[in-house]
């Protein structure tokens, strides 16, 4: 299905409201389009402030803090993305642009300020780590609904349980997961990964939502890694939707001269 | 210290409202060592690297109402304090950046003062990126972002529709900072040989006048996802090839152009780049001057994949040729070094990061199938907090030869290590 996790974090931007299920209950597919929808399509463009924690099996904390700006281009799957490192401060001034590219790779591009170098980074791997936290690349970037199948598992009154399986199984790490969808909202509660054991190793949770110009939006999020013991909170403050963002924010020129007015720390 | 009182005594005067927002620096504190196995005749046989470096930066937003704020003006100030002990404890302050950026019109960047530029595809190789490095870092085992010495600059960006453009003014052509014997051995022609403190050769630099600005020109674009790139540099070799006066030994930076072009995108699951450029010595026109370098052609192709499991691997082919080598040749002195027609270059970059990216290793080699050397860098850094970082890395500089690029520097070979603790 989908990007729930993606959605869930990348987007703790864009997570949107209100679909009420009218009667009856949906399919999967519905389901998990209706939740995509709802997480990417909210808003035009969309702006936060990520603190992220990341805490190891030994209990020593690093911390990551970034300005994400995200804008919708066109109809629907095409995104581009611009985040900026505030912390830790060795990486401080460090950004990356994405350019979402559904069903085909992502273009990135990363800025080193220290070198003046703009770098283009080789992306076909999504599904490692996002700058060292527990959090993927394809947790912020998105994974395709094409994907994977999606058949309706259970769930309770509250949530919707949906198992999601890869077509190709060879691309990832994990055989199957499972997402719980709020049946109001269609906002993503919780994703539970496992492995090729069919054991349980990955968990994403939505800590805590808020409702933010009408979009309820995910303002908490915590990624657990079950096997190495170490976990990730990401908080999401300054979240703003609508602001106007231009395109051209999303290219060289503001990686060599960050747009501040979006994104001050 | 004081050099970081004026700076922000500077940052006063150009911003007063600041004081409403107090700067915030940042930076790290570093102690590095570099050890040698090959004794030479440089200063220090044991080693080439020992020093103390603390590095101050801040930078700051203009947001208010006044000129600098609707032109959202930036201001960035980076500097460091060096104590060398390989010089005998030697302090020294250099600024690595100090300059403001400014958008006077939508279409328009403009980026005033001392700053660090880079451009081009490849991967530590150099053909339309002709600003000032530091190879001395590079070979020591410094940070690579010491590989990159800043210039005195005016840079303008220009960005419409149908094309992008920089046009940059450098005031002060600033050579790179290459081996000299001191710190490093290294081939010098009038030593007859690998060279070390017995080197006494003199580098005469291009007078700071107006005629000797540099100017480097880009126009860029994307095309869908690729990136095309045309390039014109008019400024000086940035290392002194040319011999101005043998009796005297002195050698100088002769004047280039260079004309070029690059583009870069997705290939085959991975990153393409091609770039070219024809470096014209205008000195030299005719090739047949044995004391000034010749024109040369230069191209490359790399190609870059991520293979999973934070696992990426790099390679690339770089060649270049001398454009008027019979004339070169004929000039040529019974008892002269001469240089080969061709140059060919193979490298390879292998990353690997552990343990939630905490642990990085990084291998990169450089092979040249034509002059039989290389030059292999490797390093495992592991940031052991957000504050502490611990890197561990060798330099392996080999070859038979004495004059080639890698192999006049075999005696160079070095392992460093390097604390840091950054705030």
């Amino acid at each position: 299905m989908k990007k729930v996790l993606c959605i869930v974090f990348g987007c703790g931007l864009l997570l949107g409201t209100a679909v009420r299920v009218e009667a009856g209950d949906p399919t999967a597919e519905e389901i998990v389009r209706k939740a995509n929808r709802i997480a990417y399509y909210q808003g035009k463009d969309g702006r936060a402030r990520v603190e992220m924690t990341v805490t190891d099996a030994q209990g020593r904390a690093r911390q990551r803090v970034m300005s994400i700006l995200r804008l919708d281009i066109g109809d629907d799957a095409e995104q581009k993305y611009y985040v900026y490192f505030h912390r830790p401060t060795d990486v401080k001034g460090m950004a990356y642009i994405v350019w979402k590219h559904p069903g085909l790779d992502d273009d990135r591009w990363l800025y080193l300020p220290a070198l003046d170098l703009v770098r283009r980074i080789a992306a076909s791997d999504k599904r490692s780590s996002f700058a060292g936290t527990n959090f993927l690349y394809e947790d912020i970037s998105g994974r395709g609904l094409a994907l994977d199948t999606h058949e309706l598992a259970g769930g309770d009154d509250k949530t919707y349980e949906i198992k999601n399986t890869p077509k190709d199984k060879g691309t990832v790490e994990f055989s199957y997961y499972v997402t719980r969808i709020n049946k109001d909202s269609f906002v993503p509660v919780m994703a539970e990964y496992y492995d090729k054991n069919g054991k349980l190793y990955r968990r994403m949770e939505a800590v805590e939502t808020k409702e933010i110009q009408g979009y309820l939006t995910i303002t908490k999020m915590k990624a657990t890694d079950l096997n190495a013991s170490s976990s990730t909170i990401a908080i999401f403050d300054n979240v703003e939707y609508d602001i106007g963002l231009e395109e051209d924010v999303f290219s060289e020129r503001y990686l060599r001269k960050p747009p501040f007015q979006w994104i001050k720390d | 210290m004081i050099w970081a009182a004026a700076g922000a005594a500077l940052i006063g005067v150009f911003a007063p409202g600041l004081r409403a927002e107090p700067l915030r620096w940042h930076g790290f504190f570093e102690y590095a060592f570099g050890g040698r196995w090959v004794e030479d005749q440089t200063k220090h046989d044991r080693y080439n690297m020992l020093e103390q470096r603390l590095q101050l930066k801040t930078d700051y937003f203009f947001s208010g109402g006044d000129i600098l704020g609707r032109w959202k003006s930036q201001f960035v100030f980076k500097g460091d304090f060096l104590v060398d002990e390989y010089f005998g404890g030697k302090t020294d302050f250099a600024l690595r950046e100090a300059n403001m950026v400014m958008s006077p019109a939508d279409f328009m960047d403009v980026r005033v003062g001392r700053q660090v530029l880079t451009w081009g595809t490849g991967d530590y190789l150099f053909i339309n990126d002709a600003f000032p490095k530091d190879y001395v870092s590079f070979y020591i085992g410094r940070d690579d972002e010491y590989l990159k010495k800043p210039s005195d600059a005016l840079r303008f960006s220009f960005y419409t529709d149908a094309a992008n453009a920089d046009f940059v003014l450098i005031t002060h052509a600033e050579p790179n900072t290459l081996p000299d014997g001191q710190r490093l051995s290294f081939f010098d022609s009038f030593q007859r040989g690998v060279a070390g403190t017995n080197s006494d050769r003199m580098l005469v630099e291009p007078g700071w006048q107006a005629e000797n600005f540099e100017y480097a020109l880009r126009f860029f674009r994307n095309f869908g996802s690729n990136e095309g790139a045309l390039y014109v540099f008019r400024g000086f070799d940035k290392s002194p090839r040319s011999y101005l006066n043998e009796a005297a030994r002195e050698l100088f930076y002769e004047r280039q152009d260079i004309f070029g072009a690059s583009i870069r995108g997705p290939f085959a699951g991975g990153i393409g780049n091609v770039e070219f450029g024809y470096v014209h010595s205008p000195q030299d026109d005719h090739g047949d001057n044995r004391l000034i370098e010749n024109s040369m052609l230069k191209a490359m192709a790399g190609y870059e994949k991520d293979l999973g499991g934070d696992l990426k691997i790099g390679f690339q082919y770089y060649y270049e040729q001398k454009l008027d080598y019979e004339g070169y040749t004929e000039a040529l002195l019974p008892l002269d070094y001469f240089w080969d027609e061709y140059r060919h270059l193979l490298t390879n970059r292998i990353t690997k990061f552990f343990k939630n990216q905490t642990v990085a290793v990084s291998l990169f080699t450089f092979f040249s199938p034509s002059d039989l050397d290389g030059y292999f860098r490797g390093y495992v850094s592991y940031d052991m907090t957000d504050q502490w970082k611990l890197t561990w890395g060798v330099n392996i500089p080999w070859g038979g030869d004495t004059h080639t690029e890698f192999a006049q520097m075999r005696r160079d070979k070095n392992v460093y290590v390097r604390v840091r603790y950054s705030f």
